[in-house]
């Protein structure tokens, strides 16, 4: 495994969270930087969730400055699942039990081993830097008290597969997966990165379940279309997803 | 479409739009279908005369009148057009638009304060709200310092490409 070219790193003992860092940080950096912390006290979530990030577990954010509009930098998204789901095949040999959940959750063995909340900055036609937290429940497997109904129960690679690496390995194998990914999405656009997705998506042509904060949307998992949006097949028809969670 | 269809359908909305002010009606909707892949639907609406539209974001004090001006004038006008006084907020100049197909969000996280309430005073640069998409959480900035004049999108509210999200003066 060797380190992708032009990309930095720098490995911090603690932090409260390795968004925040990035958010600190970003107005500084002149190309793509990888932030590891080996603790992490205020891990977070989408919308104020916490993170919980027991010892050995990886908290890492990459910090871009992506060219393009700010739908093209979301798409970015499917880019680090898909590194993700990559570095998990590498370090533990072997796929099975593997899945993404829309849009950039990795399963295995049907539970959460990994969630991915990125933030971006925008400015005029946009984003000034675009952050992906990546947080993969590598040693131990997270409490699940607090866990809200429906949640998919939290799982370990260690608990799993029994395969044990430090979050200093792991980052190795997800640099290298994104800066390859990275690539292709530049060079070819969103969509071999978008049939490379659905070939690993969890629940394809089953019924699941998008809650927003205001509505619920059940219907066939038909597919993720162009512009990374859910394409639910309701009663009423179907119905295009830009932002919510999903339930299975 | 060919034109002689074109005139066909621009008679057929006019005679909506009379049918919806004779009636005294808001809103009225027809689904056309003309064969296979082909079909004509119209939604044609208009202001109640009374009483004030409520708005769905808070206004200034100062616009109020102007505002509560709007339904009459709506009443009194010949055509079922939208009240020229409500003016298209995307084509105000201090009309900040989302650059995205996405969830609005006015606070950081539920529970938290909102970003911005109208009549404050932002910053250039400063985070007016964040639009997501795909987990990804886009942080809109106040492209000019200056005054939140409006909010025009409700917390959760799903929001195309273009939707004016905020009045900055």
């Amino acid at each position: 495994m060797k380190w992708p070219v032009g990309y930095g790193k720098r490995v911090l003992a603690e932090v409260d969270s390795t968004l925040d860092e990035a958010a600190r940080i970003a107005p500084e950096l002149s190309g793509p930087e990888w932030i590891l912390a080996l603790r992490q006290t205020k891990g977070r979530g989408r919308r104020g969730r916490a993170w919980s990030d027991p010892q050995g577990n990886l908290a890492a954010t990459l910090v871009l400055r992506p060219d393009g509009a700010p739908d093209q930098s979301a798409l970015r998204s499917f880019v680090a699942a898909l590194a993700l789901f990559d570095a998990c095949v590498t370090v533990s040999g072997r796929a099975e039990g593997l899945s993404l959940k829309w849009p950039n959750d990795v399963l295995l063995n049907g539970g959460k081993l990994a969630g991915i909340l990125l933030e971006s900055s925008g400015r005029a036609g946009g984003v000034a830097h675009l952050s992906i937290g990546i947080g993969v429940n590598l040693a131990q497997t997270p409490p699940t008290e607090g866990l809200e109904t429906g949640a998919l129960r939290p799982v370990s690679l260690m608990s799993e597969t029994g395969v044990q690496v430090d979050p200093e390995t792991f980052l190795d194998a997800l640099a290298e997966a994104y800066a390859h990914y990275e690539a292709q999405f530049n060079t070819y656009g969103f969509e071999p990165i978008r049939q490379a997705w659905l070939a690993r998506a969890a629940k394809l042509g089953e019924v699941i379940t998008a809650r927003t904060a205001t509505s619920e949307t059940k219907g066939t998992f038909e597919t993720v279309d162009v512009a990374g949006n859910l394409i639910l097949k309701t009663a009423k028809g179907r119905v295009s997803i830009a932002a919510a969670d999903v339930y299975f | 479409m060919t034109n002689k269809s074109h005139e066909a359908d621009v008679a057929f909305i006019k005679a909506l739009a009379e049918l919806l002010r004779d009636n005294d009606l808001t809103e009225l909707q027809v689904k056309r279908d003309y064969g296979e892949d082909d079909s004509l639907n119209v939604r044609v609406s208009r202001m109640a005369p009374a009483p004030a539209a409520p708005v769905q974001v808070q206004v200034p004090a100062a616009a109020a009148p102007v505002a509560a001006a709007a339904p009459v004038a709506a009443a009194a006008a010949p055509a079922a057009a939208p009240a020229a006084a409500d003016e298209d907020p995307a084509s105000h100049p201090g009309a900040v638009p989302s650059p995205m197909v996405g969830t609005v969000y006015l606070q950081a996280e539920p529970g938290a304060p909102s970003f911005i309430k109208v009549g404050d005073t932002v910053a250039e640069g400063d985070t007016l709200l964040i639009v997501e998409a795909m987990k990804t959480m886009n942080h809109i900035h106040a492209p000019t310092a200056g005054t939140v004049k409006r909010i025009l999108v409700e917390d959760g509210a799903a929001v195309e490409f273009g939707t004016p999200l905020v009045i900055v003066e």
